[in-house]
């Protein structure tokens, strides 16, 4: 099954019944052939338009924006989007039921402490590629891991303004947040000077004397 | 009130957020920030098929113009004119994709090959899809090209392709892989 024309053939019929992209790593290799039949598929489909029902959601959602109940970045950060519960070192204690933009006021940078906290075996060190941020998730804290040389620094892979999950764009070497215009460096610093957003809170991260890089998560 | 912004570059002065005075004779406008969406959302239908046209799928489609859309809020907000918005939605379009393409294939961009580098189309998207499949599969040997016209213009199942070529399901996948990979060289915009 894991012969590429196997695998292509999967994604193929996929796309030929309307499911969505379904990738691996290894799919890699054939990134051509897969883009290709994602192509033909919609080619063949001629141009589309929304389905009414996701119009009205986007137009609810552009609408709402500035005033929407956003999920707290804290319930983010350390919920993972809804999983385990921790808490944050910072003064965010007890904002978790304000909105984003009240919560984002206070200083980012400080580091994610769940309770009850976990250290969480996410990668082997020999993982880390130095100058690539590597995306890792321990239990519900998700982080973007950075090495240089033997050490490993992380920080939140959540936007320090919306409870977006960033990703890395290696072009720039920045974490770029897909939910509004914001990057960030490794060290979590926001880039832009004229609308600065507080820095990426930071994550606990220690390397094993085997080479195992563990971050202070949650089960 | 949100789009405000947007709104302004309409012809509105700055701070004007009630529906346009009919006092003039001007035809009565829609409230404002519901204009602004309106204007948008018709953007956003344009990169809603921009970005079809390069995943061929619904889902995906809907959740990476969702992405364009939110990422876009605050510029929408700033006043640029309706062609900036459109420059912008596509700049944020391609990175969305790149993303997409990126985390899915556990790919760095750089990595990725530049048919995602994809260019701001014009206009929206003509009704000749289905002339550039043609054109697409001109360009292929005749095998590769009944493959894909067999697979993807007919929706056979690799069964029934097998079945129509005197071939083996086996060599039909093989075939339908070689023939998607040159399909890939082909110009497709």
């Amino acid at each position: 099954m894991n012969k590429p024309e196997n695998r292509v053939d999967k994604i193929v019929s996929d796309l030929l019944h309307g499911r969505r992209l379904r990738l691996r790593g290894g799919d890699a290799e054939e990134k051509a052939a897969i883009t290709a039949a994602a192509r033909l598929v919609a080619a063949r489909q001629g141009p589309q338009r929304m389905n009414p029902a996701f119009r009205r959601r986007l137009k609810q959602a552009l609408e709402s924006a500035p005033t929407a109940p956003w999920m707290t970045r804290r319930a983010a950060l350390v919920a993972g989007f809804g999983l385990a519960a921790g808490a944050v070192a910072g003064g965010l204690l007890g904002r978790q039921m304000e909105p984003a933009a009240v919560a984002t006021r206070v200083a980012g940078g400080d580091p994610i402490n769940p309770i009850p906290g976990k250290w969480v075996d996410v990668a082997a060190i020999s993982d880390l590629v130095e100058g690539q941020g590597k995306q890792v998730n321990a239990g519900g804290v998700g982080a973007f891991l950075f090495r240089r040389g033997d050490s490993v620094t992380g920080v939140s892979s959540i936007c320090s303004h919306l409870p977006c999950e960033l990703w890395w764009n290696g072009r720039q070497g920045l974490l770029d947040c897909p939910c509004h215009p914001a990057s960030f460096t490794p060290e979590g610093m926001s880039t832009d000077n004229t609308y600065p957003l507080p820095a990426l809170n930071t994550v606990h991260v220690r390397v094993t004397p085997a080479g195992r890089v563990e971050v202070l998560g949650t089960d | 009130m949100p789009w405000s912004g947007v709104a302004m570059t309409a012809g509105y002065p700055p701070g004007s957020q009630e529906s346009a005075s009919d006092e003039s004779g001007d035809v009565l406008q829609l409230p404002m920030a519901r204009r602004a969406t309106d204007i948008a959302l018709d953007e956003l239908e344009i990169v809603y098929a921009f970005i079809y046209a390069r995943v061929g799928n619904r889902a995906d489609a809907e959740d990476l113009t969702q992405q364009v859309a939110m990422k876009a809020i605050p510029r929408l907000r700033e006043g640029a004119p309706a062609s900036a918005i459109r420059g912008y939605l596509f700049a944020t379009a391609r990175s969305v994709l790149g993303g997409f393409w990126s985390t899915r294939l556990g790919l760095s961009e750089v990595e990725l090959h530049e048919d995602l580098a994809l260019a701001v189309p014009p206009a929206p998207p003509s009704e000749g899809r289905v002339d550039t499949v043609q054109r697409i599969l001109a360009e292929l040997s005749d095998n590769y090209r009944r493959v894909l016209e067999l697979r993807f213009l007919h929706g056979y199942s690799l069964k029934e392709v097998a079945a129509e070529m005197h071939s083996t399901v086996g060599a039909v996948k093989v075939m339908q892989l070689r023939a998607l990979r040159s399909a890939a060289k082909v110009k497709m915009e």
